[in-house]
């Protein structure tokens, strides 16, 4: 069976607006430990948690997840 | 069961192993204890036939010295992942529990089996009109059960990951 990684942006939108894991966790319904799962890419959330935390955000769920690396930070500079 | 109590003894996949073989040791207390007294007539079945012995409770005292606290450390290191009713867990831990279910149902199959296929085996060995004593059925089945009630807690807490480290704000 292949790999089912499923990459996020959850701590850099979390870093940006300030909110801690235990907040996140709070407005999700979910243990504060999880969000360190995810954000560890050890756990893959339901579709359901992947839209509520996309809404959470408020931006679309492509921002918040990909199946693919997010390109690090000015990766794309190349002069 | 979601905070951290004694969070020294759990903090590490080490210490939380180390928590589920105590755990599991116990486990293999009452087996032994069910072999003993299956093998040896009147060994080790206080319990069944009226009264206990020094040895007995000297030993049953021991092993819930180390049962009952280990089983407690473990509940709160896994946060009641196989303790708590399924409302009162997320997703993810709603998925650790399936997960440490399903290879506790794959070990129980083993030790029925097993027990099943070593019943059979005595009793063709000493044929027809064998019984199990009965203190010896009474045995097996506390460590039937015991293990059954608690080996979804000891494969959780053996698989259980090192948790995130809590971020600046706590």
């Amino acid at each position: 069976m292949p790999a089912e990684d499923v990459y996020n942006r959850i701590s850099v939108l979390r870093a940006e607006r300030g909110i801690s894991r235990k907040d996140l966790a709070a407005a999700l319904g979910v243990h504060y430990q999880t969000i360190g799962y995810l954000e560890r890419g050890e756990y893959s959330p339901s579709l359901f948690l992947a839209l509520r935390i996309a809404e959470y955000f408020d931006v679309p769920l492509e921002v918040v997840f990909s199946l693919r690396p997010f390109p690090r930070l000015g990766s794309g500079r190349t002069g | 069961m979601q905070r951290d109590y004694l969070p020294g003894w759990y903090a590490t996949r080490t210490r939380r192993r180390l928590l589920a073989g105590a755990v599991a040791c116990a486990l293999a207390t009452f087996w032994v204890n069910a072999v003993v007294t299956w093998v040896t007539p009147g060994a080790g079945a206080g319990w069944a036939d009226g009264g206990a012995d020094w040895a007995d409770i000297v030993l049953w005292t021991a092993v819930l010295m180390v049962y009952l606290p280990a089983v407690t450390l473990l509940n709160v290191a896994t946060r009641g992942v196989t303790a708590l009713a399924e409302r009162d867990l997320d997703e993810r831990q709603v998925s650790e529990r399936l997960r440490a279910v399903g290879i506790t149902h794959r070990i129980m199959t083993g030790i029925l089996v097993t027990l099943f296929a070593t019943t059979l085996a005595v009793s063709l060995y000493h044929g027809r009109g064998y019984s199990v004593p009965g203190g010896a059925l009474l045995m097996l089945a506390i460590a039937l059960f015991m293990t059954h009630f608690v080996l979804p807690l000891v494969v959780s807490g053996w698989r259980l990951p090192d948790p995130p480290p809590d971020d600046e704000d706590g």
